[in-house]
């Protein structure tokens, strides 16, 4: 089975879906009609496609970044970059400083990949009515109610175990050293790596006065 | 005939000149011209329940197959596409969206029954602008010369009497540059996985087309019909013998299909 034929329908009836439930994504879409933008993320073994129409193609790009940008047309961009670069990518005052450390590569119409990153980041789906319109007004604000105090009290509850367990380990079971004690010895650390620098320079020195 | 010929040689030319004017319909041995007749029997019979009996009998990959044959098929806005045998237009939905308003699908095959169902089914999912539909012999295609950018076939060839006369149309009507993708039945590459393909088609599929479609003989058919298409290797014979440049295919489930790749330059 074409795993990436898989992966492509996943994420595009995904898209698809999401864009749907947000109506004002629908003259965002509209400005990117029939426009393309291509990314190729390592370590992905293939580039990802989406091509604009009234709605979003996703397509597995079977050709090298070179062989895409030789047929870019006027209304499609295509970028190179890494997993670890793409949350970066949300500041688009980032781009030029990723751009010159090479981390990114961008060929093509830069406006293609700004609308796409609007489309995406400005989808505002209201979960409480989309719920109203399966059940009821009132179950649905109690369920998101509910979800909304869980997922707080579980964020308190996580941070202040995570509070208590470095207490234990560091001050009553002394597993480990304090954020201090570590600072501390990174500092003589450097500090004895830079002597010993300077003893071995001391020491390169006399061996060629010797010579 | 000549008279110096011996009995042996005499039945061997009978035999020849036979072979020459029948073909294979599934496992039978049909004149040439009634082949086309006989297909578009089963096709006519199929037709409502095409999209239907695909998905059960594939279990749904026929879907990840033909994306796949999309995905290769590098189509950029502006394109003209020709998808051949295209059936009840699942390839041509996708192309007619990705070449947009600036280019051309055309959605032929030879029998109308499926192509009004494939007509149907586009314009009622709102794709009209840019498709044409006709009903054409992939033998013979009605289009000029170096006309199409792209051209797909997918599941249509083994049901084609000629296929080398099909290979050398479709050659004819690419531009220079484009390419060709034909997704047909092959020959699973395993063993194991070839005798349990052969019990599904032979012993499961009839049954369902029997149960969903009320037409036995139409999926008994279909299930000859891929044992007699040719293999991976020789369609690519096939597809250079036409003059298709950097031939190549991609075996998909194990081989069961297989999506052959040529261009023309």
């Amino acid at each position: 089975m074409p795993t990436s034929a898989l992966i492509t329908a996943t994420v595009e009836s995904v898209i698809n879906k999401l864009l749907s439930l947000d109506e004002d994504s629908e003259a965002r879409l509209k400005a990117l009609n029939g426009a393309r933008l291509t990314a190729f993320v390592s370590p992905l073994p293939y580039g990802i496609t989406l091509s604009f129409s009234d709605r979003v193609d996703v397509l597995s790009e079977q050709g090298s970044f070179d062989d895409v940008v030789a047929s870019l047309g006027p209304k499609d961009c295509c970028i190179k970059t890494s997993l670890q670069t793409l949350p970066e990518l949300k500041e688009t005052s980032q781009l030029t400083r990723l751009i010159q450390q090479k981390a990114l590569f961008l060929e093509g119409e830069l406006n293609v990949a700004q609308q796409v990153s609007a489309l995406f980041q400005q989808l505002d789906i209201d979960i409480e009515e989309l719920l109203a319109q399966k059940t009821n007004d009132v179950i649905a604000h109690q369920t998101l109610k509910t979800v909304k105090t869980v997922h707080e009290k579980s964020m308190s509850a996580l941070a202040s175990m995570a509070k208590v367990f470095g207490n234990a380990v560091v001050e009553e079971k002394q597993l480990a050293a304090h954020k201090l004690a570590v600072m501390h010895f990174s500092d003589e650390v450097n500090a004895l790596r830079d002597r010993a620098e300077s003893a071995d320079a001391r020491l390169r020195r006399l061996e060629e006065k010797f010579k | 005939m000549s008279d110096n010929q011996t009995p042996a040689t005499q039945a061997d030319s009978a035999i020849d000149n036979a072979t020459e004017h029948t073909t294979h319909f599934g496992f039978k041995q049909v004149d040439k011209g009634q082949k086309a007749s006989l297909v578009a029997n089963v096709f006519d019979s199929v037709a409502a329940k095409y999209d239907v009996m695909n998905d059960l009998m594939s279990m749904g990959v026929h879907r990840l197959w033909k994306r796949f044959t999309i995905d290769c098929s590098g189509v950029r806005a502006g394109n003209k596409v020709l998808d051949i045998a295209g059936g009840t237009g699942d390839l041509t939905a996708k192309f007619s969206r990705l070449v947009g308003p600036t280019g051309r699908v055309t959605l032929a095959d030879i029998n109308l029954s499926m192509l009004k169902v494939g007509r149907d089914k586009l314009r009622d999912r709102g794709l009209v602008s840019n498709i044409d539909y006709v009903q054409a012999d992939a033998e013979a295609l009605p289009f000029p010369d170096n006309h199409f950018d792209v051209v797909t076939m997918a599941f249509g060839l083994r049901n084609v009497t000629e296929k080398q006369n099909a290979l050398n149309s479709i050659y004819r009507v690419l531009k220079p540059g484009g390419r060709l993708l034909v997704l047909e039945f092959s020959k699973p590459t395993s063993e194991q996985l070839s005798k349990l393909y052969d019990m599904y088609s032979f012993h499961i599929l009839p049954k369902m087309g029997q149960l969903v479609a009320n037409d036995a003989e139409s999926y008994q058919y279909l299930a000859e019909s891929i044992r007699m298409h040719p293999d991976q290797e020789t369609l690519k014979g096939m597809f250079e013998q036409a003059g298709f440049e950097q031939c190549d295919y991609q075996n998909l489930t194990g081989g069961i299909v297989a999506l052959h790749r040529g261009y023309k330059f």
